[in-house]
C-alpha cells in the first residue's frame, strides 16, 4: 500500500467535544498527524462523560465517547495561563500545515491566536475555525451546544409524527456534520494550497452546514411560501413506507425489554407486489384500496396496520432478509447492539477497529466509513491518554531537550 | 467541489434523467423534471449531459469523458454496476490516473452489497433510527426518521472528504485509485456517544432512554418553540435569573441537574407556564445575553427571516431558464482566499451535450445527431 494521503500533513488541533473532534477525526483517518492541545484544568468535556467500562465512572482516560472520536491522534497538555504554553503552541503551529478550533467567535484571537499572528508564524498556514454560528452577524458571539442546534437549523420543525410537535433528532446531529464538511474544506485548502502556495482562512458555521441538509424544507418555503407538515416516517412518493414493529429482543438486557422494528420501503407497485407476495397475501397487490400508488396513499393507516401485524409475531433481522431475498428495500432498525454484534455485513467489511488502550484494554469502536485500493488509509491507534505525546511532540518535534520538558512540567505549563 | 469550482459534468441517463428531478418540491406543486428543488439545489455550477450506460456506444463516450477527467464519482448501485459493466478495472484501464468513488448504501463488499435500498431502509441500518422518538412516556411510538434524505447527504459528503484525500494522493503519487464509500457506514461512524454504551457497558441505546439531565427540551412560546438547553449549572442558574427567581425554582427538588429531570414532570408545568407568556426571539436573546445555549426551533420562515443569516448573506437567488429565480440555501463555508460563488444554474436534462461531446470530445454534428437518434445520448 502507498502512503496515506496526508502522510505528512500535521493538524494543530484545538478543537473539543464533539463538532471539531469528528473533524480531525476524518483528517486522522486518512493520515495526518493530528496533535489534540489539551488542559487537564478544563478537559474535554466528552473525557468525563459516560460510557465507562462496565459502568464504572473515573478518570480522563476511560470514556467510550472521547475513545471513539479521537482514535488515531496524539494529544499534548498546555495550561494557557502559563506563558510558556504560548511558547510552545507557537511552535507546534510553525510545524503544522493546519490550524482548526471550534472554539466560540473571538477566543481564539484573545489568547493571541488569531489568523494574523500564526500567520506571522506560518505563511501558508490554513485556519479553520467552526463555529456554532459563524465569525459574522449579531449572533456570532452566542453559544451553541450540540442538542440545541438540531432544532436551531430547522430540522426539528421539520421531523415528527403527524399532528405532533417538532422532534428532535435522536443525536447531536449538526456536530458531526459541520465536522466533516469542516473536513472537506480544510481538504479543499490543502489541495489549492499544494496548487499555489497559498494558505488561507476559512469561516465555517454549524448552524449554516446543518442547513444544507434541508433544501427540501427551505425550498417548500421559498418556493411556495409553505411550511412543511410534519409526516413521521412515511414519503410523498412511496407507500407503503415505515417502520413496523417485530417480537422484542429475546433477551433482556440490563433488566429492560428491547422493541425492534423493520424498516420496508417499496418505490413502486412492484415493490408492493413483491411485499404482498412476501406476505402470503399476493391478492392484497390487486385489492383496489392497494392497487396503485395513490390508493395506498390514501388507505395508508389501514395498509400500515396490515404490514404491523404481519411483521409483529416475527425478528426483524428475519423480516429483512426475506424481503430483500424477493427484492424489497427493508432493513432493521439497528440498535447498538445489533450493529456491534449482529450485523454480519459490518463484520465481513472489518468495519470495527479494535486497538488496544492503556485504560480501557481494546475495545470495539466504529472505524473509517471507506476503502481505498492504493492508499492506506485507517485507524491507526487508540485515543491518546490526556497529554500522551508530551514527550513525544516537545522533544521529538518542537525540539526541546528533557531539562527543558522537566521545567515546564515543574512550572506547570504542561498541566 | 462543483462550489469550489471543479468543472463537474453531470451524466444522466436519457428521457427522465436523474431520481431527484422527481423529488421536489416544485413550485405550485406541480412537478416539472426542471423545477426539482432538490435537483436544483445539489445540482447548480454542474455541466449536464445524458449517457445511457446501457449502451455499448454510451459506454464508449463515458470512457471518452473518464479519459479526461481526474475523477469519476458516482452511486450506481452495485447490481446495476455489474449489469452495464460499470468498474473500476474498467476505467483504470482508459486512466491510470483516475480517481474513482463508488457510493453505495452497503458498500462495495460484504454480504449486503446487493441489497435494495431507499433513504429510510439506510439511515436504520445505520443505527440514527432507533434512537430518535417521543421518549419514554410513549414506548407505542415507533422509532422515527429524520426528515429529508439524510443518509444521501452524508454519503455525499463522507464521499466528498474521501474523494478529496484520494484527490491530494493522485497529485502526490500521479495515480489514482478506488474508493469504496458506504453510506450505512458513514452513519455508524457518527452516533455520538450512543454506539460505544454496548461495547463498554452492555447497553442497549434506543428512543426510549429517559434523558438524564434537565431542561433539555422544546417548549411552546406564545407564537412558536424554543429549545431549552441546560447542561451546565450555571446555564440554569442564569435562566432562572431571565425568569425573575421564582419561588418554585429555589424548591429543593429543581436543586440540581439531575434532580431536575427526576422531577421532570413537576418542572415542565412551571416552565410551559413562563415559556407561554413570551416570545421566542425574546427569550432567546434575553438567555443568549447571559451565554445560555437556548435556541429557537426554527420554521422555514424564522430560517429565510433570520436577521443574523441576513448579515452572513447565507441565502443566495439563482436564476434558472425554466424554474425561474429562486432563493436557495447557499455556502456553508466562507473560504478567505477562494471564495465561494454561484456561476450557473443546474442544468436542463442534457443541456450540454453539443458543448461537451462537441467541444470537448471532438464529436462531429453528424455523431452527435447519431447518438441523438439511437437513445445513447
Amino acid at each position: 500500500m502507498a502512503k496515506a494521503p496526508l502522510d505528512g500533513v500535521r493538524i494543530a488541533d484545538f478543537t473539543w467535544v464533539w463538532a471539531g473532534p469528528y473533524c480531525t477525526l476524518q483528517l486522522a483517518h486518512l493520515g495526518a498527524d493530528v496533535i489534540r492541545i489539551e488542559t487537564t484544568n478544563r478537559p474535554c468535556i466528552t473525557r468525563v462523560l459516560p460510557p465507562w467500562p462496565e459502568g464504572k465512572p473515573g478518570g480522563l482516560n476511560r470514556s467510550g465517547y472521547f475513545n471513539q472520536y479521537n482514535q488515531g491522534k496524539r494529544s499534548i497538555t498546555l495550561n494557557f495561563r502559563n506563558t510558556a504554553a504560548h511558547e510552545i503552541a507557537r511552535r507546534l503551529v510553525g510545524h503544522s500545515d493546519v490550524v482548526i478550533n471550534n472554539f466560540a467567535h473571538g477566543v481564539m484571537e484573545r489568547m493571541g491566536f488569531g489568523y494574523d499572528a500564526l500567520k506571522r508564524i506560518k505563511r501558508d498556514v490554513i485556519v479553520m475555525s467552526l463555529s456554532g454560528y459563524g465569525d459574522t452577524g449579531p449572533y456570532r458571539d452566542y453559544v451553541a451546544y450540540g442538542p440545541a442546534q438540531v432544532p436551531l437549523s430547522g430540522l426539528s420543525a421539520l421531523t415528527g409524527y403527524k399532528g405532533w410537535p417538532p422532534m428532535h433528532s435522536g443525536f447531536s446531529y449538526a456536530d458531526p456534520n459541520a465536522g466533516v464538511h469542516g473536513a472537506f474544506a480544510v481538504l479543499a485548502a490543502l489541495y489549492h494550497r499544494a496548487k499555489t502556495g497559498e494558505g488561507q482562512y476559512i469561516d465555517m458555521s454549524q448552524w449554516e452546514c446543518a442547513m444544507a441538509l434541508l433544501p427540501e424544507g427551505i425550498l417548500e418555503y421559498t418556493f411556495n411560501a409553505h411550511e412543511p407538515e410534519r409526516i413521521g416516517n412515511s414519503d410523498a412518493q412511496m407507500a407503503p413506507h415505515g417502520v413496523y414493529r417485530c417480537v422484542d429482543r429475546p433477551e433482556r438486557i440490563a433488566g429492560n425489554k428491547i422493541d425492534q422494528f423493520v424498516a420496508i420501503a417499496c418505490a413502486d407497485d412492484i415493490d408492493w407486489g413483491r411485499l404482498a407476495l412476501s406476505m402470503g397475501r399476493p391478492e392484497l397487490a390487486a385489492d383496489v384500496k392497494f392497487v396503485t400508488f395513490a390508493a395506498r396513499k390514501r388507505n395508508e393507516d389501514e395498509l400500515d396496520a396490515i404490514i404491523a401485524q404481519w411483521t409483529s409475531n416475527r425478528r426483524a433481522q428475519e423480516v429483512a432478509e426475506m424481503l430483500q431475498h424477493a427484492g424489497v428495500a427493508a432493513a432493521v432498525v439497528a440498535d447498538n447492539k445489533y450493529l456491534s454484534e449482529e450485523d454480519a455485513h459490518l463484520k465481513a467489511r472489518d468495519y470495527f477497529v479494535y486497538r488496544n488502550h492503556p485504560e480501557v484494554g481494546t475495545r470495539q469502536h466504529a472505524g473509517v466509513p471507506w476503502k481505498m485500493s492504493r492508499t492506506e488509509t485507517a485507524v491507526r491507534s487508540a485515543a491518546p491518554t490526556i497529554g500522551q505525546h508530551n514527550d513525544d511532540v516537545l522533544i521529538g518535534l518542537l525540539g526541546y531537550s528533557e531539562e527543558d520538558v522537566a521545567k515546564l512540567r515543574a512550572a506547570g505549563a504542561l498541566d | 467541489m462543483a462550489d469550489m469550482d471543479a468543472e463537474v459534468i453531470k451524466v444522466e441517463r436519457p428521457g427522465n434523467g436523474d431520481k431527484a428531478r422527481t423529488r421536489g418540491p416544485f413550485p405550485g406543486h406541480s412537478p416539472h423534471p426542471e423545477k426539482s428543488g432538490l435537483f436544483l439545489y445539489l445540482n447548480a455550477n454542474k455541466y449536464g449531459v445524458t449517457i445511457d450506460i446501457t449502451k455499448p456506444d454510451g459506454m464508449l463516450l463515458l470512457e471518452r469523458l473518464v479519459d479526461q477527467a481526474d475523477v469519476l464519482i458516482h452511486n450506481v448501485w452495485p447490481p446495476e454496476m455489474d449489469r452495464v459493466g460499470l468498474s473500476y478495472e474498467r476505467m483504470r484501464v482508459i486512466n491510470p490516473r483516475l480517481v474513482m468513488t463508488s457510493i453505495t448504501p452497503y458498500g462495495m463488499s460484504g454480504p449486503n452489497r446487493k441489497w435494495r435500498a431507499e433513504e429510510l431502509t439506510v439511515w436504520s441500518a445505520g443505527g440514527v433510527c432507533v434512537l430518535n422518538g417521543a421518549g419514554p412516556d410513549y414506548p407505542e411510538m415507533p422509532p422515527l426518521k429524520t426528515f429529508g434524505s439524510q443518509a444521501g447527504f452524508q454519503g455525499g459528503v463522507h464521499g466528498a472528504v474521501a474523494t478529496m484525500g484520494a484527490v491530494i494522493a493522485q497529485l502526490r503519487d500521479g495515480e489514482g485509485q478506488h474508493v469504496d464509500v458506504s453510506v450505512q457506514e458513514s452513519i455508524v461512524s457518527q452516533l455520538e456517544l450512543t454506539f460505544e454504551y454496548w461495547p463498554y457497558m452492555g447497553l442497549v441505546a434506543t428512543r426510549l432512554g429517559r434523558k438524564p439531565i434537565q431542561p433539555i427540551e422544546s417548549m411552546q412560546c406564545k407564537d412558536g418553540w424554543i429549545y431549552l438547553c441546560c447542561v451546565e449549572e450555571h446555564q440554569w442558574r442564569a435562566f432562572v435569573e431571565v425568569m425573575g427567581n421564582p419561588e418554585w425554582a429555589s424548591e429543593e427538588i429543581f436543586a440540581d441537574r439531575i434532580k431536575r429531570a427526576d422531577n421532570w414532570e413537576a418542572l415542565k408545568l412551571f416552565l410551559e407556564d413562563y415559556c407561554s407568556q413570551h416570545t421566542v426571539l425574546e427569550l432567546y436573546k434575553k438567555v443568549q445575553e447571559k451565554r445560555v445555549p437556548f435556541a429557537p426551533v426554527s420554521t422555514m420562515g424564522d430560517l429565510l427571516n433570520s436577521e443574523h443569516l441576513k448579515a452572513r448573506g447565507f441565502f443566495v437567488e439563482i436564476p434558472h431558464p425554466v424554474a425561474g429565480t429562486q432563493t436557495y440555501p447557499g455556502a456553508p463555508l466562507k473560504y478567505q482566499a477562494t471564495p465561494w460563488e454561484i456561476r450557473m444554474p443546474a442544468p436542463t436534462l442534457g443541456q450540454h451535450n453539443d458543448q461537451i461531446f462537441g467541444e470537448r470530445l471532438g464529436l462531429d454534428a453528424a455523431r452527435i445527431t447519431e447518438l441523438k437518434r439511437t437513445g445513447v445520448i
